[in-house]
């Protein structure tokens, strides 16, 4: 990075972060603060949602995910339009009707106090500690970029969130929301338009499509029913349709998002926004690392991406002969790409049949090359870092793209992060105060001054709690993934409350309690006992819970049913 | 027993207020056919390049 750059990152990311605190210093209203403006528009409401779910992961993992298993992970966002759907037609009137804060607030008001108290409890657990793992994202990105220490980038980092978002709340959130995006936006156009100019003369998109579908990268899509596959269409549009409508509908970090604004209208806009937008974005994000893949198979790359990780075990002869196979490896199948490409232009099927077999053998070579460099670096230390797709959009941003917009996608990666972050610690502290203080101290919930304070304060311990996290996320492999998996095993239950809230009139507190205490327990035990793709856990976790609580509803004894009249 | 509140029908009555658009359902529909609509474009997609 030179100065350039420098001035890119830090001017972007210091003037969004201050321009937020700066406007929202004043800010006395209680309502405001949680909910943000009361004139906010479709369009801030919108790309504050998108700025909320694309965390610095999305931009790090998910194109690392096209270049290392191909765009699959894109049937993962299949269920998320329906979800919105419903969103809107049923959540979102809801929680304005009633002009609650958060979304447990409602379970207080439609169950009892403890139903309230466990599902904010499963929110402030699940999100609580994903909190940490978006922080830890772009703190790889600084340490491998400027040989920094990891954990002092994410204490940095850190620290600039809870400063915003703890002076101006959810208002600061959405104003900065709405800058972080439109640079987020120019920055990925500008990483792909140069991606495709930097492509080898005579290829061009399409070659580079046909290239990448050979070897398996562009199956955008899977019919198969075989319930192993982690990402098929059915997993996308079933489970993906319970893991939205579980973070749109009842994570706060969202709901937070869109039940301020200036009418409905303007909350349920800015969510057919996301449900038109979210694949296509996906998808591109997805494409980009495809075509690195094919870029890759073009230029010289390290046989392993994360290289501070390969450096540090690269001591002995075996990593350079590595090396030097990989390289011999890349060769060859640059050769049997180029041979493909003339039997293609050649229709002489036969000769493409023998080619395309040839391209993909040779890529399977190079492939199993790099799986050797990692196993050398997991012999060398059973604890290091084996999975380097991650490091593959940064290693070509910071190799290919020309200074200037170098700084642009490095701040494109913090902003990422900022906003989710800030998203994040605004409906921890939130919930913390009004589902949990408020509900212990009930005589202080009248004095709009202080319930600021409160918020101010639980807003900036939960910043320090993600950034201790943060300090420990090193053992996941996978960012997106681990935040996913995470997500499904506590979502599915806390969906769960809300469907029996909305939807099954009869059932009261008490069953729904413990049939999501059981059904919780339930899908723990399976995710550690059984080998399903993770989105599954969102249907069992939410149909757990249902059917248990038509069961307890019917055998709990009759004193238990009579509390649940008390509490309405 | 405690029963859950019904819909807001105020909710509804407020059209989206988009050219073309005059209820909500007509909106959500628009958006399912915009979904059904990218995945068969995705499943050409497949189809072509794999």
């Amino acid at each position: 990075m030179n100065l350039a750059d420098w001035i890119v990152l830090l001017g972007t990311l210091v003037g969004i972060a201050a321009y937020g605190a700066w406007r929202t210093r004043h800010i006395r209203s209680l309502s405001t603060y949680l909910r943000g403006s009361a004139s906010t528009g479709w369009g801030t409401i919108g790309l504050s949602v998108m700025a909320t779910q694309a965390s610095a992961i999305t931009f790090l993992s998910i194109p690392g995910q096209g270049f290392e298993s191909g765009i699959g992970f894109v049937q993962n966002y299949f269920g998320l339009p329906l979800a919105l759907i419903i969103v809107c037609a049923v959540f979102l009137p809801m929680y304005r009707r009633l002009n609650v804060y958060t979304a447990y607030e409602f379970l207080g008001q439609r169950f009892d106090e403890k139903t309230r108290l466990l599902g904010a409890g499963l929110f402030l657990l699940q999100r609580g500690l994903a909190a940490g793992v978006t922080i830890y994202a772009p703190a790889i990105i600084i340490s491998t970029v400027l040989g920094w220490r990891l954990d002092l980038v994410i204490v940095f980092t850190g620290l600039l969130v809870i400063v915003y978002t703890v002076t101006g709340g959810s208002e600061a959130v959405a104003l900065t929301h709405k800058w972080q995006m439109t640079m987020i936006s120019a920055g990925m156009v500008t990483a792909l338009i140069v991606l495709l100019l930097r492509l080898p003369d005579g290829l061009g998109f399409t070659g580079a499509a046909h290239v990448a579908g050979a070897l398996g990268k562009l199956q955008a899509v899977d019919f198969s029913l075989d319930p192993s596959r982690r990402y098929t269409v059915w997993t996308g549009v079933f489970g993906g349709l319970f893991l939205s409508l579980s973070y749109f509908g009842t994570d706060q970090s969202q709901v937070q998002r869109y039940i301020g604004g200036a009418s409905i209208r303007e909350g349920r806009l800015g969510l057919m926004f996301n449900a038109v937008l979210k694949i296509p974005m996906q998808f591109v994000i997805l494409l980009i690392g495809a075509l690195l893949f094919v870029f890759y198979q073009f230029a010289p790359h390290p046989v392993f991406f994360n290289q501070a990780e390969w450096r540090r075990h690269a001591q002995d002869g075996k990593f350079a002969v590595l090396e030097a196979r990989h390289a011999g490896a890349l060769a060859q199948s640059q050769s049997a790409i180029r041979a493909w490409l003339e039997a293609r232009a050649s229709d002489d099927p036969a000769r493409e049949t023998r080619a395309r077999a040839a391209m993909v053998a040779a890529n399977d070579r190079a492939g199993s090359i790099r799986a050797e460099a990692r196993a050398a670096i997991a012999a060398a230390d059973p604890r290091a870092k084996t999975k380097d797709s991650d490091y593959v959009f940064i290693t070509f941003i910071l190799t290919e793209l020309p200074h200037g917009t170098i700084g642009l996608l490095i701040a494109v990666m913090f902003a990422a992060a900022l906003s989710s972050k800030a998203a994040e610690l605004a409906a921890l502290g939130t919930t913390t105060t009004i589902d949990l203080w408020r509900h212990f101290r009930p005589l202080a919930a009248a004095d709009e001054h202080r319930n600021m304070q409160v918020a101010r304060r639980f807003t900036a311990m939960w910043g320090l709690v993600a950034v201790a996290f943060a300090l420990f996320a090193g053992f996941a492999e996978n960012l997106i993934e681990a935040i996913n998996i995470l997500g499904s095993i506590f979502y599915g239950v806390l969906l769960g409350l809300f469907l029996v809230a909305f939807f099954l009139r009869r059932v009261g507190g008490s069953a729904v309690f413990f049939a999501a205490v059981a059904a919780q327990a339930l899908v723990i035990v399976m995710y550690f006992s059984l080998n399903i793709g993770y989105l599954w856990y969102n249907i069992i976790g939410c149909a757990a819970c249902i059917a248990f609580s038509l069961v307890l509803q019917k055998v709990l004894p009759p004193r238990a049913r009579a509390d649940e009249v008390r509490a309405g | 027993m405690t029963l859950a509140p019904g819909p807001d029908e105020r909710a509804d009555s407020e059209p989206p207020d988009i050219p073309g658009f005059r209820t909500w359902g007509g909106l959500y529909l628009f958006v399912f056919g915009w979904f059904v609509l990218v995945l068969v474009l995705l499943t050409a997609f497949t189809a072509i390049f794999s």
